[in-house]
C-alpha cells in the first residue's frame, strides 16, 4: 500500500518535470532526495520569568542608592523565584523528552533515519 | 571433598546479571540518545587495565568520596541508601581522585578555585604562595587593628583571614547580569538572573583583574590583593564599585527585561 502511494507520487513528479505537456513546473538543480535527518521543531518561545521580583528589587535599589543590606528581603525573594524557574524549566524539558505520545521526537526520528540512511554509493 | 571451584564460578556468574538498581528509564529504551553510547557501558564490567590519573572514564566508574566523616559513621547508624551505596562501591571501580581534592580540614573548594584562576601557565606553586602570603598579610593587618582598638570595638574586628576572604567574595558577587540579545536587528543589553557559579566566577575574575591592572609597578600582588580583599570586606574599593555599576546598568535597562525568553 505504501508502494501504490509511492508510484503515484513519482508519476506526479515526472509530469511536473517533463517538457512534453507544458513548461516544466520543477527545475531542480539537485536530485530530489530527502535528507537523513528531521529538522528540530522550535519549542514555543517562553516569557521572561521573575520580572516582577526583579522590578521590585530594582525599585528598592533605586530608593536606597544601591546599598545591598537594606534590600535583602527583595533579593531573597528574587533568588527563590529564580530557583523555582530553573526547576520548572528542567521539569518541562524532561517531560518533553519523555512525553509526546503517538509521535516521535525530532531527535529520535533523526537517530532512526541515521541507522538506515539513503544509499548514495552503489556497492 | 569441598568444591570451592564451583562456588567461585557461581559468584562470578552472579555479578553478570543485570543489576536491579539500573534505573527503569535505561533498561528498555531504544530511541533515547543514551542508547548509542551509555547503556552499552553500564553493564557489569571489570576493567582489564586500571586507569590512574585520567580525566575521561567509562560512566561505570563511581566518584571518589574524600570526606572523612562519611567513613566514621558506625554500621548501625547508616540509612538504607547509604548501605546500598556502600555495597555498590565494593563492586564497582572508582575514579582516581584529582590532586586538588584532599580530605584535610584545610581543604576549601572556593579558595582552590581562586588559586586555579590566579594560576598562570600551570604554575600552581606561585599562585598558592601568593594566596598564602595574602592571607598572612590580612591576618597581620587585622591583628594590628585589633591591638590598637579600644576595648569596646575589639569584638567587632574579624581576624580570621578565611572568613574575611569568603565575606569579601560574597560582597563582590553581582545579583543580576546583562546579556546581549538581538531583537529587530539591534542588540540590547538585557538584565538576566545569573547562576551561583557564574556569580562566583565574576566576583573572582573582577578581583584578580583589578589586582593585576590597577596597581603601582612596585606593589607586589599579595599586598594589593590583601588591600582589595579588606576593602571588599568593608564594602568599599573598586571591585564593589564595579558590581554597583553593573547593577546600575541593569536597573537602567530594566525596560528590556521582557526581551528574555527563558
Amino acid at each position: 500500500m505504501a508502494m501504490q502511494g509511492g508510484t503515484a507520487l513519482q508519476e506526479k513528479v515526472s509530469r511536473m518535470l517533463s517538457r512534453k505537456q507544458k513548461k516544466p513546473v520543477l527545475k531542480p538543480n539537485k536530485p530530489l532526495v530527502l535528507k537523513d535527518e528531521v529538522a528540530n521543531r522550535k519549542i514555543k518561545k517562553g516569557e521572561a520569568t521573575c520580572v516582577t521580583e526583579m522590578s521590585m528589587m530594582m525599585a528598592c535599589w533605586k530608593q536606597n542608592n544601591f546599598v545591598d543590606t537594606l534590600c535583602s528581603n527583595e533579593m531573597q525573594s528574587f533568588y527563590k523565584c529564580v530557583e523555582k524557574a530553573q526547576i520548572a524549566v528542567k521539569d518541562k524539558s524532561e517531560q518533553q523528552t519523555i512525553g509526546q505520545s503517538g509521535r516521535l521526537q525530532p531527535k529520535q526520528a533523526t537517530t532512526l533515519l541515521k541507522r538506515y540512511p539513503n544509499l548514495h554509493i552503489e556497492v | 571433598m569441598l568444591y570451592f571451584g564451583k562456588q567461585i564460578i557461581e559468584i562470578s556468574f552472579a555479578l553478570w546479571h543485570l543489576p536491579e538498581s539500573l534505573p527503569r528509564g535505561l533498561r528498555g529504551t531504544t530511541f533515547s540518545k543514551m542508547s548509542a553510547s551509555i547503556t552499552g557501558l553500564l553493564k557489569p564490567w571489570t576493567p582489564r587495565v586500571f586507569l590512574v590519573r585520567w580525566s575521561r572514564y567509562n560512566p561505570y566508574y563511581l566518584e571518589p568520596e574524600p570526606r572523612k566523616e562519611v567513613y566514621h559513621i558506625p554500621e548501625t547508624e547508616l540509612t538504607p541508601e547509604q548501605k546500598e551505596e556502600r555495597e555498590l562501591k565494593s563492586v564497582r571501580p572508582i575514579k582516581a581522585a584529582t590532586n586538588s581534592v584532599t580530605s584535610s580540614v584545610f581543604n576549601d573548594p572556593v579558595l582552590s578555585k581562586f588559586v586555579n584562576m590566579m594560576m598562570k601557565d600551570g604554575d600552581k606553586i606561585i599562585a598558592k604562595g601568593i594566596i598564602t602570603q595574602t592571607l598572612e598579610n590580612m591576618k597581620r593587618k587585622q591583628v594590628e587593628k585589633y591591638h590598637k582598638a579600644p576595648e569596646g570595638k575589639k569584638a567587632e574586628i574579624e581576624c580570621n583571614p578565611y572568613a574575611i576572604f569568603h565575606q569579601a567574595l560574597e560582597n563582590c558577587k553581582p545579583v543580576i547580569g546583562l546579556a546581549s540579545i538581538q531583537k529587530g536587528g539591534k542588540f540590547y543589553q538585557v538584565p538576566i538572573p545569573l547562576t551561583d557559579n557564574r556569580r562566583r566566577f565574576l566576583a573572582m575574575k573582577w578581583m584578580i583583574t583589578e589586582c593585576r591592572d590597577n596597581k603601582h609597578r612596585r606593589t607586589l600582588m599579595y599586598e594589593k590583593l590583601s588591600q582589595e580583599l579588606l576593602a571588599a570586606f568593608s564594602k568599599e574599593g573598586n571591585v564593589v564599585k564595579r558590581k554597583h555599576e553593573l547593577h546600575k546598568m541593569a536597573e537602567s535597562n530594566r525596560a528590556y527585561a521582557h526581551y528574555r525568553w527563558w
